[in-house]
């Protein structure tokens, strides 16, 4: 019996930088590494505010760091978005099933990042770039409210250089920003892809709204339910699968989740 | 085996005896607002196990009280902190333990086992030993233990106490129940099993309230269920308040909190609280997304983890609902998990 299931460990902050007015990107240095899989997610504290699930931002890595983005959205992610490099924050996990790499090898991928979806799928992106010759095609659709709300920007400019993936970046509205991608929501441009359905595996993560209409986007390109990953939220008090916060239908989301493969929700109607 | 026969009278100075060097919990009835709970032995506590009604909470939450504090936590001077976790591993034992609600202890250990072990729930549950009794009639109106399958239970207990020709049989299921009753005066009985038979062809049937299917189908049903309209029709009535899950044997759902200390600054402890499917906010995200918004669809949840969510993970348990009639005796609307399931069996029968 291990009586540091409950335990956050300490990590110091690295890095912290303003992303957007409301997201900051945080880089930490844990004592040991963490050794996550991609979609996974750790329990940040904040000890004497509390405790959220906060999505792991980078990629599978034998060192000891870690990088998040942070929403300030309550009164934990406020102080949270506010860390300074040198200050030391709490934290659990990793947490939950995630993406296991290696069922996507050989096959074409598309990511559907809605709003800060991004920020967790970044940690498969990162790895399938950098094996980028184990997958067919590559397709990243970003989509986001205006252009001041990109989040990567840096890179999702690094990725659309490279030649060997295909970047559709979107906002809902330009709001008279500057903005060379497209206007309109991520579904928009998933017709027009030329899909090849028998080879495709897409991975969805963004606001709640966003995934029946991109699985109805994709299942009219032909994309069973069993090639689709999608990446849930859900309150969490624990991510060890005891609080009961996050259950959908008969599964907990943070041991069985949060990235599920569709047909495993199918007889599941709280999860989309 | 050691089992033996005993007065009502020899197994109270026994309990009253096993203390102070262990806690003794037996249930007793409130002066002030006569419910029982379950309440630490004193020399003097009236012990009677003929009549004593449900208690008002389920022993299975002394193994998950109302406020746990998880660990403390204090700055460190290099700016980082350290945490020392708080577990309580006090020597207690339960007594006067219902079958229903010690079916509900075993439901609890096996969720608390699932995945990686609780500290805080097993610390306790460890240190503390199990005195069911077996009813020999419905403890009250609202029970429908032996419907839901749990009036026969007996895993989990240490000694079991069953009352039979106006004496209590005393059976040790475990090492530690042999060792516990060694100071129980009684004649030792060499065929317990035939005197376990003797009771319960002696206890009325039916037992208590009946469901109109077994819990089995009523777990088929409900997976055929979704917009049901028992759901609506329980909403309306439905006041928000919890009760049904706070009071509830195999509700275990919590929320976490931090308290910090005003003396110390940065130091403080967290603590964990019950919380329940039923409360507003329970399944409410940063930035306001409830995934879980409507009343009806709450309690839908409720009554599918009693009675169908959980199969899949613990199929040799049945139901988790085991029939003790807490949620619906202290309901302040009225309803009541045993009409819901018949209703959702009738509805579906349609």
């Amino acid at each position: 019996m291990s009586a540091d299931l409950f335990l956050p460990r300490p990590a110091r902050v690295l890095e912290a930088r303003k992303f957007t007015a409301r997201e900051t990107y945080l880089r930490l240095a844990l004592d040991a590494p963490l050794g996550h899989r991609p979609g996974q997610f750790v329990m940040v504290s904040l000890l004497g505010l509390g405790e959220a699930p906060i999505s792991i931002s980078s990629g599978p890595s034998d060192g000891n760091e870690l990088e998040m983005v942070v929403r300030d959205a309550g009164s934990l992610t406020q102080v949270l978005c506010a860390k300074q490099a040198g200050d030391v924050i709490g934290l659990r996990g990793p947490f939950g099933s995630g993406f296991h790499l290696e069922q996507l090898y050989g096959r074409d991928v598309l990511f559907v990042c809605g709003g800060l979806g991004l920020v967790p799928l970044r940690s498969l992106i990162l790895p399938v770039l950098a094996q980028r010759a184990r997958f067919g095609r590559v397709v990243l659709i970003s989509g986001c409210r205006t252009p001041a709300d990109e989040l990567y920007r840096d890179e999702l400019d690094a990725w659309a250089a490279r030649g060997d993936v295909e970047v559709i970046r979107l906002v809902d509205r330009t709001e008279h920003q500057p903005w060379s991608g497209q206007v309109g929501l991520v579904t928009a441009p998933i017709p027009n892809l030329g899909l090849n359905p028998d080879k495709l595996v897409a991975a969805l993560c963004g606001p709640p709204v966003m995934y029946k209409f991109v699985v109805l986007a994709l299942r009219g390109a032909g994309v069973g339910n069993h090639q689709i990953f999608v990446d849930l939220e859900r309150r969490m008090r624990c991510g060890v699968g005891k609080c009961g916060h996050c259950q959908i239908n008969d599964v907990t989301c943070c041991t069985q989740g949060p990235v599920f493969r569709l047909s495993d929700l199918a007889d599941r109607p709280e999860a989309l | 085996m050691n089992a033996r026969l005993c007065t009502e009278d020899a197994v109270a100075a026994w309990l009253r005896a096993l203390t102070p060097a262990q806690e003794v919990l037996f249930p007793e009835r409130s002066p002030q607002d006569g419910a029982f709970r379950f309440e630490p032995v004193r020399p003097t506590s009236p012990i009677s196990f003929a009549g004593y009604l449900p208690t008002q909470l389920p022993p299975a939450k002394v193994f998950a009280p109302a406020r746990d504090p998880l660990f403390a936590f204090r700055p460190t001077p290099d700016g980082s902190f350290e945490v020392e976790p708080h577990l309580d591993t006090t020597a207690r034992v339960i007594a006067g333990v219902r079958p229903c609600d010690l079916k509900a202890i075993h439901l609890m250990d096996g969720v608390n086992a699932e995945g990686q072990e609780d500290p805080h729930y097993f610390a306790r549950r460890r240190a503390a030993l199990l005195v069911s009794y077996a009813c020999p009639t419905p403890c009250d109106e609202r029970c429908f233990c032996a419907s839901t399958g749990s009036l026969d239970h007996r895993q989990g207990a240490d000694v079991v106490l069953t009352p039979v020709d106006g004496e209590l049989l005393a059976e040790p299921l475990t090492d530690a129940g042999v060792a516990l009753i060694s100071t129980l005066d009684g004649h030792a009985c060499d065929d317990p099993a035939s005197l376990v038979q003797r009771h319960r062809d002696a206890r009325p049937a039916p037992f208590g309230r009946q469901l109109d299917a077994s819990p089995a189908a009523i777990g088929q049903a409900l997976a055929r269920t979704w917009d049901a309209q028992v759901w609506l029709k329980n909403a309306e009535a439905c006041f928000t308040c919890g009760t049904c899950v706070v009071v509830c044997p195999t509700c275990y759902c919590f929320d976490t909190e931090d308290e910090a200390s005003l003396s110390e600054p940065g130091s403080g402890t967290r603590y964990r609280s019950w919380d329940g499917c039923l409360l507003q906010d329970f399944a409410v995200v940063a930035g306001g997304h409830d995934f879980r918004k409507s009343l009806a669809g709450k309690h839908r949840h409720r009554v599918k983890r009693k009675f169908e969510y959980h199969n899949g993970r613990f199929p040799e348990d049945g139901a988790f609902c085991v029939g003790c009639g807490r949620c619906g005796a202290q309901c302040t609307a009225g309803i009541d998990i045993f009409h819901m399931a018949n209703d959702v069996v009738a509805e579906e029968a349609k």
